[in-house]
């Protein structure tokens, strides 16, 4: 597992943010990962952000009994091509989402910065 | 290409273009792609011919949009189903009650056009979901809180229009009584405005409810007979302070006590927030915490839980005595306060004091805070109750170490029944014993309705949805035994999904189904070609009707 310091600090961030702070300096700072980032933020965070309070997370660290962390932002072997399935198709109790939610673009934004750890 | 019941290739041809024309031709969708996308995540009809599917999709960005669309389609006759954000999950989400239906989405409308700290009002559009209003309102600094449900993501307008509920104080909760005026774009395309909206240059539209003459907002909830693209709503200032108790009673002969001044407590105004009922002794934990379980695991010893097989419908004399002498209560209301700290303190004395005539009952403060609080620790609270929208309830159905099988979603049962401890037992005899015999996994030992309305109680129950079509079956005819089952008791489900819509409304038959058939008198007189969410709340179009029974 790729503990990914700025990850984890974003990881916090993001965390904060669902409970009321924005994130205006990450929106403000030049960052590849701009526009995927605030997809995660708005859509993904509020399931997927770190804690067992996020049932995303609970719920992939359950399925993989600490063979890899259930944060997706700390994830190495997350290939785009496989968050973009998932947010069109959804697991288990997360829905897939439709393009007046997250747009072709604003999906591959952030399929990029998920898998931006992936080789 | 999918093309919708009862309309030729040729019209749907012609009307396509048209679509384009008015929205542009990306927000226009066709390909089985992309209208996958409009299933219901939470179907029990996943995988089976009966599934609800759209036919094509439509999103506007505006009112004069969805006018126009409107005109269209009355044009080509055809048949519209309308959604929000779609996500009304475990309630039918973004699929057509009338399977073929053009949905058309309106999460691109999402304008908030007004909040107003003065006068403590909103006025949003449908795309408009509760983690939106709630960051505008935190990024504007503005002093007030909005009433969300527990998945955060949903409409503001959907969740009012589905007669959604809340968690904070009891005049917001119900969200469609919290509602004040509406914009509505009609079946022949004209727009509408309801309340004092229907003065030109109108002052108050959000402030006074019923302008004058027929108050029709309601008609416009579950229903088909309009679309509203602008509602306003009350919001409440920011309180001061926050404080959260519980009452703790020891004996299962003091549940209709405790409820009786429950009623007492809250429609006197001593306490405003959301009450929560819970049972210690019996495992059960209020509505607000039932994520903790899923998060956490229940914290029961081996002889608790040896003893919790003893119980019948609710009733152990000797889990009692467990209780009695381990000092943990039979039942529990969680009681909650918001305003100045001196207001709050004072009534929550007043409540005690209340309970206190209940032999043995025990008052517990558990929280006293000042707002507002470090949004960083919301998540100890239940993020609604402090008026901050949040995704944590799907832990109910997803995987955790404490729940292996994920579901693939449910199917929410909630049936309203009276407000007394007598009908919370009964209804759990009743739905129990039904469950057993459908063999439905519905009911734990014990269950306890919700209060998000004054009044009545709900309960809220999870009917899983499966991979597996005989077992969806299964639980789609039982949930129908349920409903009627219920009916025959006096009770009624408050909301359903378009599968059910049409059992559910078959309960409320009084007088030879003398309301369903002033829906149905409506219907004929407001939209005549039947092209607006046909079926929804089983309100079929003329042309439709007894076919689609």
């Amino acid at each position: 597992m790729n503990k990914h310091p700025a990850s984890q600090l974003l990881g916090l961030i993001v965390a904060a943010s669902v409970g009321g702070l924005c994130l205006p300096a990450l929106a403000d700072s030049p960052n590849e990962h701009a526009d995927g980032i605030a997809v995660y933020t708005k859509w993904c965070a509020p399931c997927h952000a770190p804690g067992i309070i996020h049932p995303g997370t609970s719920a992939l660290g359950a399925k993989y009994q600490g063979i890899k962390s259930g944060v997706i932002l700390e994830w190495t072997d997350l290939p785009a091509s496989y968050v973009e399935y998932m947010v069109r198709h959804g697991m288990s109790v997360m829905p897939h989402f439709r393009k007046t939610e997250i747009s072709d673009s604003e999906l591959k934004a952030l399929a990029a910065y998920l898998s931006r750890n992936t080789p | 290409m999918r093309v919708p019941p009862g309309v030729s290739a040729a019209d749907y041809a012609k009307a396509l273009p048209e679509f384009e024309q008015v929205v542009g031709k990306e927000w226009v969708f066709t390909s089985d792609e992309d209208l996958d996308l409009y299933r219901d995540a939470f179907s029990p009809f996943m995988g089976e011919p009966e599934e609800l599917i759209a036919s094509g999709a439509v999103a506007p960005i505006t009112t004069e949009q969805v006018q126009e669309i409107v005109r269209i389609a009355n044009r080509h006759k055809i048949p519209l189903y309308t959604i929000s954000t779609g996500k009304n999950l475990g309630y039918g989400g973004s699929a057509p009650a009338y399977s073929g239906s053009v949905v058309l989405d309106l999460k691109r409308m999402n304008k908030i056009i007004e909040v107003n700290e003065e006068n403590a009002f909103c006025i949003v559009e449908p795309g408009v979901s509760y983690f939106d209003l709630y960051n505008y309102i935190q990024e504007k600094k503005l002093k007030v809180w909005i009433d969300c449900p527990d998945p955060g993501w949903g409409s503001v307008i959907g969740n009012a229009m589905d007669r959604g509920g809340g968690y904070t104080q009891a005049n917001y909760r119900n969200h469609f009584d919290s509602h004040c005026g509406m914009e509505v774009v009609l079946p022949s395309g004209e727009l509408l405005r309801t309340g004092m909206g229907a003065i030109p240059n109108a002052k108050t539209w959000q402030q006074y409810k019923s302008g004058v003459g027929p108050w029709i907002d309601g008609i416009f909830s579950q229903s088909n007979y309009g679309i509203v693209t602008k509602m306003g709503f009350w919001l409440m200032p920011e309180p001061e302070a926050y404080l959260r108790g519980t009452i703790g009673c020891m004996n299962f002969d003091d549940l209709g006590p405790l409820v009786e001044t429950l009623n007492y407590c809250e429609n006197a105004r001593i306490t405003a927030g959301f009450p929560d009922l819970a049972s210690p002794l019996l495992g059960y934990s209020p509505v607000g915490q039932l994520q903790l379980f899923f998060e956490s695991g229940a914290h029961i010893t081996p002889e608790h839980a040896k003893l919790l097989a003893t119980v019948r419908d609710g009733r152990s004399p000797a889990l009692e005595a467990y209780g009695r002498a381990q000092g943990i209560p039979y039942w529990q209301v969680w009681l909650s306060f918001h305003g100045p700290m001196e207001v709050i303190e004072a009534q929550w004395h007043a409540a005690i004091r209340h309970f206190a005539k209940i032999k043995g009952s025990t008052a517990q403060l558990v929280d006293k805070t000042a707002l507002p609080i470090d949004p960083a620790d919301a998540s100890k609270f239940h993020e609604p109750e402090l008026g901050v929208p949040a995704l944590r309830a799907f832990s109910i159905g997803a995987r955790s170490p404490y729940n292996p099988t994920p579901s693939k979603g449910h199917m929410w049962f909630s049936p309203i029944i009276p407000r007394t401890g007598e009908a919370i037992i009964e209804a759990n005899k009743v739905f129990s014993a039904a469950a057993r015999e459908l063999d439905m996994p519905l009911f734990r030992t014990f269950t306890l309705p919700a209060c998000f309305w004054e009044r009545a109680f709900v309960f809220i129950l999870a009917t899983p949805v499966t991979t597996d079509p005989a077992t969806n079956r299964k639980y789609r005819e039982g949930f129908k035994k349920l409903i009627a089952i219920g009916g025959d008791h006096g009770w009624g489900e408050y909301r359903t999904a378009p599968v059910f819509q049409e059992t559910v409304m078959n309960v409320y038959s009084y007088n030879n189904h003398a309301l369903h058939r002033f829906h149905e008198t409506l219907k004929d007189a407001i939209d005549p070609n039947g092209i607006l969410s046909a079926g929804r709340y089983h309100i079929w179009p003329k042309h439709l009707r007894g076919k689609k029974s």
